[in-house]
């Protein structure tokens, strides 16, 4: 997983990181003397070219609890004026909410009831895997975690054949035109409540394969998605981390602007 | 064998100026089927593909030998929208043919069955503009409903897209009578990205990114394919350092990726302990390579012109205490299994692929190798750091699973010596930019843990893809899967044939 470390990170930094990156995971605005540059590790592929690139800022690192409930959770805005760091261009939904409208309160509200609701999976959590459209990298670290070293079981997680059975869907992969109906038929099958995990960038931004012909449209469009997990593939602690947090077993680590909480 | 100019020499065919170990032949479009057919007889069929240009298409059909480092590429250019099929003299191009009527929408005359590969609705997508159905390309579900078998009790079984466990989409329809196993028919597509497509007017550089994620068990393969078949076509040259790394990355990939497969094998015949040996084992092996590169499927540290990075030397001291410590426990592994009569049992003779039959679609990878097929690209077309290094490669005749599993063991303990071997010479340092390339035209190759994987670029003046076809093992192997599962199997051997065979979706559907 790339880290930004935004106090150590310059325009000229900036403008190299951007320069370098594949996919549209660090974007930049404005020019040295006023700017800002916007990370979206929803959309980071992992191929470490801004390491590289702009090293102290940006880093590679191996730490698991990596997964978010909002995709905003991912993204790290900083912005520069005269040499100087400057908030004042900040998206206003970066910044954690002061006052809440009523109708943001209300829907605040209905998210902490879901996030509560969904612990009644705490002891145990029956999932079912669909395969949109990957590169095989996902599954193969799915396919590590029923493994010794991993062994999801131990936690009261299990992977489940039938949609029937199954508490929660893990998709994995960009939703290709011929995948659509069998992940939604799959999520269709479950009984309710139920809940779905987005593991690895292809399911959350689309990383590399975002502009594919082939892909439909963006998975949280088509099914609710409770918690993201990014990663190039993500590693197996990082897709037990997001399963934890799925069931209220796990703290998030980011708030929108990607800082710690 | 003789070597490829020879052989086109021998039919009269000239070749034209190309890449270093390329030799391109021209051909007229009518003579385009009955040249391609001569060459098959006396080479293998490595590849066979359209490009759109200005003008219309090209045709291009690709041909090695064993005992020629060099490829041949048979290039036909095309005005009209039909030509006539290769199919009907060399069977192994029928799937090859199949693509290219459903990506570019070119009709071979003549084709016995013109249905589509990937794209299930009968649509044919060209390069971005897709058309929808054209004359002789049927849907699945009418294909489904052709040629129907029939008989007392013979019923119908369909598995996916959605499988059972954490697995690739695929579908698979079985037809049994109850125990034993009449018919398989496979269908992919399901996964279809358009991977090569997306790359054309990218910088080389950028689509390395899509090469590295065509199929995540086989990643470092087909990005250094793509890596070199853009380097021979930019004239960039390489260090022998760089290639050493690269072979001891490519022999890491072998390693993790095979020991996945033995994994599934085991666990198929209800081995649970050695599944999870071997499980461990792979483990290691993926955090090693994080350590080596930074990421655990070595993404990210090839670069056009050598690697992006030095491999890191804390990684490389670690590696060195623990391929001693995995060469032990694999060759205890492999005892255990081989003294195993329960496995052992279930294996043999259990879905056969006849070598005739095998050879006759020139397959790669140990799927071709276990059913007597000697082709292992390592060797026959050297590409990165191994010469010097005593690389053996095991050729069985049985051709069942057991055949298959006894050349992933040996290809295991082959990867641990060369991995060791590599250890002592030198690495290099990565490079810092991207170098310039030049316009040009040229295959690269690798042997990927599933057999050998061909890519094509062609790179324009400002050094953009202009064409990228990535031919990797699987687009092969999975052509003969439904012969091999018909070979007299009952249906609780299914999960075996599936795990024997460890074909990557993934690298089929792109």
């Amino acid at each position: 997983m790339v880290q930004l470390d935004a106090s150590l990170l310059t325009p000229e930094l900036a403008i190299a990181a951007a320069g370098v990156c594949p996919t549209d995971a660090i974007t930049v605005t404005g020019d040295r003397t006023e700017g800002s540059l916007t990370f979206d590790a929803g959309q980071c592929v992992m191929c470490a070219r801004c390491v590289r690139a702009a090293p102290t800022a940006f880093r590679l690192v191996s730490e698991p609890d990596v997964a978010v409930r909002s995709p905003d959770s991912l993204l790290t805005w900083v912005g520069w004026k005269g040499g100087k760091a400057d908030r004042s261009g900040r998206p206003a939904d970066l910044e954690p909410a002061q006052a809440p409208q009523p109708v943001e309160e209300a829907r605040r509200l209905v998210d902490e009831l879901h996030v509560r609701a969904m612990r009644i999976f705490s002891r145990s959590l029956h999932i079912r895997h669909v395969d949109a459209g990957s590169c095989n990298g996902c599954e193969a670290e799915l396919q590590m975690l029923a493994t010794p070293r991993y062994d999801l079981a131990r936690l009261g997680l299990f992977f489940t054949p039938t949609p029937r059975h199954a508490d929660c869907l893990l998709v994995t992969g960009i939703v290709t035109q011929q995948m659509e109906a069998a992940l939604v038929e799959t999520y269709e099958a479950m009984p309710n409540p139920k809940m779905v995990v987005a593991a690895g960038v292809c399911a959350l931004g689309g990383g590399c394969f975002a502009g594919s012909p082939r892909r439909t449209r963006s998975l949280d469009r088509i099914l609710p998605v409770d918690v993201y997990v990014p990663g190039c593939p993500p590693t197996p602690l990082a897709l037990l981390h997001g399963l934890l947090l799925a069931t209220g077993r796990a703290e998030e680590r980011y708030r929108a602007g990607g800082t710690r909480l | 064998m003789s070597g490829l100019r020879e052989i086109a020499e021998a039919m009269g065919l000239s070749a034209v100026p190309a890449a270093p170990g390329e030799v391109i032949v021209e051909c007229a479009e009518e003579e385009f089927s009955a040249a391609a057919g001569g060459l098959a007889e006396r080479a293998f069929l490595s590849d066979l593909f359209a490009t759109a240009t200005d003008d219309g298409h090209r045709l291009t059909a690709v041909f090695s030998t064993v005992g020629d480092p060099g490829w041949l590429r048979l290039q036909a250019r095309l005005a009209g929208e039909t030509y006539s099929a290769v199919t009907p003299a060399v069977h192994a191009a029928s799937w090859y043919e199949r693509e290219i009527a459903e990506v570019f929408g070119l009709i071979p005359h003549g084709h016995p069955a013109l249905l589509p590969v990937r794209l299930h609705g009968g649509e044919t997508a060209k390069l971005g503009r897709r058309r929808r159905s054209r004359a002789g390309m049927e849907s699945i579900e009418e294909l489904n409903e052709t040629a129907p078998i029939q008989g007392q009790g013979v019923f119908q079984l369909p598995l996916g897209p959605v499988r059972s466990g954490p697995q690739e989409s695929a579908h698979f329809l079985f037809t049994s009578g109850g125990e034993d196993l009449v018919m398989v028919r496979p269908w992919l597509g399901y996964k279809h990205r358009a991977v090569e497509e997306m790359a054309i007017g990218r910088q080389a550089d950028s689509a390395l990114i899509l090469a590295e994620r065509l199929a995540g068990t086989s990643t470092f393969a087909n990005g250094l394919a793509f890596a070199q078949a853009v380097e021979r076509a930019g004239e960039v040259s390489v260090s022998d350092d760089a290639w050493r790394a690269r072979a001891l990355l490519g022999e890491m990939e072998r390693l993790h990726s095979h020991l996945a497969s033995l994994a599934k094998v085991a666990d198929s015949t209800g081995l649970t302990v050695a599944a999870a040996q071997y499980n461990l084992l792979r483990e290691e092996a993926l955090q090693s390579c994080a350590a080596l590169t930074g990421h655990r499927y070595l993404r990210g540290i090839l670069a056009i012109g050598g690697l992006a990075g030095p491999v890191a030397a804390g990684g490389l001291r670690e590696l060195s205490g623990s391929v001693v410590r995995w060469r032990r426990r694999a060759r205890g592994l492999e005892e255990l299994l081989e003294g195993t009569a329960t496995f052992v049992d279930r294996l043999e003779t259990t879905a056969i692929l006849a070598s005739e039959y095998a050879h006759e679609h020139y397959l790669v990878g140990p799927v071709g190798r276990a059913s007597g097929v000697d082709r292992d690209a390592r060797r026959d077309h050297p590409y990165a750091g191994y010469s010097g290094l005593g690389l053996q490669v095991l050729a069985k005749s049985q051709g069942d699973a057991l055949a298959r599993v006894r050349v992933l063991l040996f290809e295991v303990g082959q990867a641990l010596s060369l991995v060791e071997q590599l250890l002592s010479a030198e690495l290099g340092e990565g490079v810092a930019a991207q170098p310039s390339l030049k316009a040009g035209s040229a295959l690269g190759w690798a042997e990927a843990p599933g057999g050998e994987t061909l890519h094509l670029v062609d790179l324009d003046g400002s050094g953009r893809i202009s064409r990228w076809r990535a031919r990797p093992p699987a687009a092969v192997n999975w052509h003969v899967y439904s012969r091999a599962c018909a070979s007299g199997n009952n249906l609780t051997d299914y999960p075996v044939i599936e795990a024997s065979f460890a074909l990557s979706v993934a690298e089929f559907d792109r």
